[in-house]
């Protein structure tokens, strides 16, 4: 499993002065959340969290406020230290590391983007940007030419000079955007760094981010208590409640297979028109009865990944059936108005 | 009556109260039914006053109608068997006593043959006739107010009593509420509170009721125990002398002393090292022309504050040169300069340390407040016992006094850094040291810079203090001024310390408001 950059494994981490009797309690008797809480006063901030992220991989840890998904991605950095489990980031025991090892970890290969931007003030944005290079040791006319690239792939050039405070949150967050990538790192921990702004330049920043990453191919762990968010930005989405993960899936799998009712609560004010895709609701052709004739070669022809969306736009133009083609292009399946409805409906024929 | 609320739950009063539920169920509805005042009477209350209070657990009541109703006692008291002449009684012998002594001196002189000095002493004594029996006159006139004290008192109680009738149910309710609300509030009647509202009572009561009725109170509460424990037990003073605090003073010294002779290499090694910045100061501000000080200062306080400052400057420095004062004001300037430098030096890498560890703080605080609440001549007596007298005891004066704004101050500073910065710092591969100086130091600035501000004008409130202990400078010649009555001497000397404090600050802010503003 090379391509996997990051992996945790049973990664546990209970706040708390009695963190260590509390985690062995729980081995041992498979105490709850509320029970360690009694017994110990500790809290479960995460319990037994694991997934691996590929390379070039945006992945989306979903969940409601105190589900524990800031806790998580500080592990990822051990800006937290876990009571329990293995963190492995690029090929290193992220636990074993030394100090100056884990130093050089943060400052060379992975950056953050904190919710709150987290800027210096006494600092000019170039200088901001240029940070993560300064405690690196690289001299001044190398983080300036570093930081003035950043800013231009932000689309922050002519600020490079002016104060944190004196730019609006969604640039400050952009600030903060090329402040991650000026060290050139391999992973990207991103918490919740557009929840902060409002909707509009949320999503502005969302396209450029996806932009961005299209571009960069970083591999990064994105936190978010939107799953609209999540669902367009991520490859994949992990849903976490009360410091466990409940379901990981592509949004598609999210969308249409919800592990339990409290991923189905989130996922029913979703649309789904962009996530559900042909082959999901398709009828294989050997077994579609039609009900009246049709004509299979004056049908449009659509790709089995074709989503709802476009079905639709394809429906409206034709009066018969749609056929949907495989990857080879030879016809795979049906779907006819029925189907289509149902789909739209229920996300699943 | 009023049903929308949770408070009229009926096993809500009843569980708090306990007993006498229903009554109280009545009273707190009529309360909760009205917005303004209404008439509910507890008679209970009224009758037991603050036991009352103290068996329900009301220990506001308890404590106000005990004060309240011991005052109308005390009315009732000195009404009643108070000896209420008594004070001038006493006086009216005393004067009696004074005049047949002067009687006395007088027949000796008559005999001895000295007419005027006879005469003067009997004239004294007539005098003294005169207050003696104006002071009867008044011990008379005391006590036929007697009735009038008594009906008042008896009036008063009365009052009390109906207030606390009144009142008592509006105080339960007010505590019924905390009660139903979780906090800490007594429900129900309680043995233990009647025990200690009996006991406090009888602690408060009688002795203060004596004290201020019977004539002799100390002679009366000795035959109130038959002379076991004395003639007189005194009441209003607590029975000890100075024999504890002899015994304490006297190790006091010793220990000083012991310290002087055993460490008095380290406090030469202190001295020798405030001596040394002094020292550097002084040929800076006194030794350099005076021109030249006056030139680099106005042109210091144009760049770093602006022309309004430099004019300020300026017009200050004149008034010292023309008044004779330059040299005193640079003396004065090199003391405080050394204290607010050395209170830099030291107090800055503290407050990080402070600002950094809750624990160390919480052995400081104490140390801070004491270092600044502590009057400045109680630590003026070991400074002199430790490092004797002159500039360097004083600038250790002001070190003591100067220093804690700018480590409180420093360690505000330092704990306000928003942690979510700090957390972004350390994510990008910050050691320590980086965290420091990069984040925390320039963020926590501007708290450090009120605190060395602070640090330097309290440097400058204790110029007169420091020349208690023979540090030379403006302060000495207040100081002076006040042992000779100067008064145009202190004003000038004072005017003179104003414009030098003004300046500094001014200065001092000027530049930093020209830092923090830069690029804004």
């Amino acid at each position: 499993m090379s391509d996997d950059v990051i992996t945790l494994e049973g990664v546990w981490k209970i706040f708390g002065s009695n963190a260590d009797a509390a985690m062995a309690a729980i081995r041992e008797r498979g105490l709850s959340k509320a029970d360690v809480l009694k017994e110990f006063s500790c809290v479960v901030g995460i319990a037994d969290v694991s997934f691996s992220v590929k390379r070039g991989e945006i992945f989306c840890v979903m969940g409601l406020s105190g589900s524990g998904k800031s806790t998580m991605v500080r592990h990822l950095n051990r800006l937290i230290e876990p009571t329990a489990g293995k963190i492995n980031v690029m090929g290193n025991d992220m636990l074993n590391l030394s100090d100056n090892d884990l130093r050089d970890m943060r400052a060379n290969n992975i950056g953050m983007v904190f919710q709150h931007m987290a800027l210096l003030p006494h600092r000019t944005v170039r200088d901001n940007v240029g940070f993560p290079l300064q405690v690196r040791g690289e001299p001044k006319s190398r983080r300036w030419e570093v930081s003035q690239k950043c800013l231009e792939r932000v689309n922050l050039t002519g600020y490079e000079d002016r104060f944190p405070s004196e730019l609006s949150g969604g640039m400050q967050q952009r600030v903060g955007l090329a402040r991650a990538l000026a060290s050139d790192p391999d992973v990207l921990l991103m918490d919740e760094p557009f929840s902060a702004l409002d909707p509009l330049i949320r999503r502005q920043l969302q396209d450029q981010f996806m932009a961005l990453s299209a571009e960069l191919n970083k591999t990064t762990v994105f936190i978010t208590h939107d799953l609209d968010e999540a669902i367009r930005i991520g490859n994949r989405i992990a849903i976490m409640k009360d410091g466990r993960i409940v379901q990981i899936g592509t949004p598609e799998e999210i969308v249409t297979q919800p592990a339990d009712d409290y991923v189905r609560d989130f996922v029913d004010g979703i649309s789904k028109l962009k996530l559900v895709f042909a082959h999901s609701i398709m009828v294989p052709i050997g077994e579609y009865q039609p009900t009246r004739p049709v004509n299979f070669d004056d049908s449009p022809r659509a790709h089995h990944g074709t989503d709802l969306d476009q079905l639709i736009d394809i429906a409206t133009s034709t009066e018969n059936v749609i056929i949907i083609t495989g990857d080879d292009g030879a016809d795979i399946g049906v779907v006819d108005r029925a189907t289509l409805l149902k789909g739209i409906q229920g996300g699943k024929a | 009556m009023t049903d929308n609320g949770p408070t009229n739950e009926d096993h809500g009063v009843a569980a708090f109260v306990q007993d006498n539920a229903d009554y109280y169920e009545t009273e707190f509805a009529k309360i909760q039914g009205k917005t303004g005042f209404t008439w509910s009477w507890n008679t209970m209350a009224a009758i037991c006053g603050p036991l009352w209070g103290a068996a329900r657990g009301a220990w506001g009541f308890f404590w106000t109608f005990l004060v309240l109703e011991l005052f109308a006692l005390v009315q009732i008291g000195r009404g009643l068997w108070g000896e209420l002449g008594a004070d001038q009684l006493a006086r009216y012998e005393r004067l009696l006593e004074n005049i047949a002594k002067r009687e006395a001196q007088a027949a000796e002189l008559t005999a001895a043959g000295d007419a005027a000095g006879a005469e003067a002493k009997l004239k004294i004594a007539n005098n003294l006739r005169g207050a003696a029996d104006k002071a009867l006159e008044a011990a008379e006139a005391a006590g036929s107010t007697a009735a009038t004290i008594l009906l008042t008192g008896v009036v008063l109680l009365l009052a009390i009593k109906l207030v606390e009738g009144l009142y008592a149910n509006y105080a339960y309710e007010a505590q019924y509420l905390r009660w139903r609300s979780g906090q800490k509030a007594q429900a129900g009647l309680r043995r233990s509170g009647i025990w200690f509202g009996l006991i406090g009572i009888l602690a408060i009561w009688p002795l203060t009721l004596i004290r201020f009725t019977v004539a002799k109170p100390e002679e009366f509460v000795a035959s109130l125990t038959g002379g076991l424990l004395g003639e007189k037990l005194s009441i209003t003073e607590f029975p000890v002398g100075k024999e504890y605090f002899t015994i304490f003073a006297k190790k006091g010294d010793a220990g000083f002393d012991w310290l002087a002779n055993n460490f008095g290499d380290v406090f030469d090694g202190v001295t020798a090292s405030i001596r040394w910045v002094l020292d550097g100061l002084e040929i800076l501000l006194i030794q350099t022309p005076w021109p030249v000080v006056m030139f680099v200062t106005v042109v210091m306080a144009l760049r770093l504050a602006g022309p309004r400052v430099a004019i300020f400057t300026a017009a200050s420095m004149a008034y010292l040169a023309f008044m004779g004062l330059w040299e005193l004001a640079m003396i004065t300037v090199a003391l405080i300069g050394a204290g607010a430098f050395l209170c830099v030096i030291i107090g800055i890498p503290l407050g990080i340390w402070f600002g950094k560890s809750k624990r160390a703080y919480a052995f400081a605080e104490p140390v801070l407040d004491f270092m600044q609440t502590m009057p400045a001549f109680v630590y003026l007596i070991p400074i002199i016992a430790f490092f004797g007298t002159g500039k360097p005891p004083g600038v250790l004066a002001t070190l003591i006094f100067a220093m804690p704004p700018v480590i409180r101050l420093t360690a505000l500073g330092m704990r306000g850094v928003p942690e979510s910065t700090k957390e972004a710092a350390i994510a990008f591969g910050c050691s320590k040291r980086q965290l420091l100086f990069n984040v925390e130091l320039p963020l926590a600035l501007p708290s450090i810079m009120t605190g060395i501000n602070q640090t330097i004008l309290m440097a400058l409130s204790m110029v007169v203090i420091a020349s208690l202990i023979g540090a030379e400078g403006l302060g000495a010649l207040i100081l002076e001024a006040l042992q000779y009555a100067a008064k145009g001497q202190g004003l000038l000397g004072g005017l003179a310390i104003l414009f030098c404090a003004m300046v500094i600050d001014r200065i001092a802010q000027g530049a930093y408001r020209r830092n923090s503003g830069s690029g804004h």
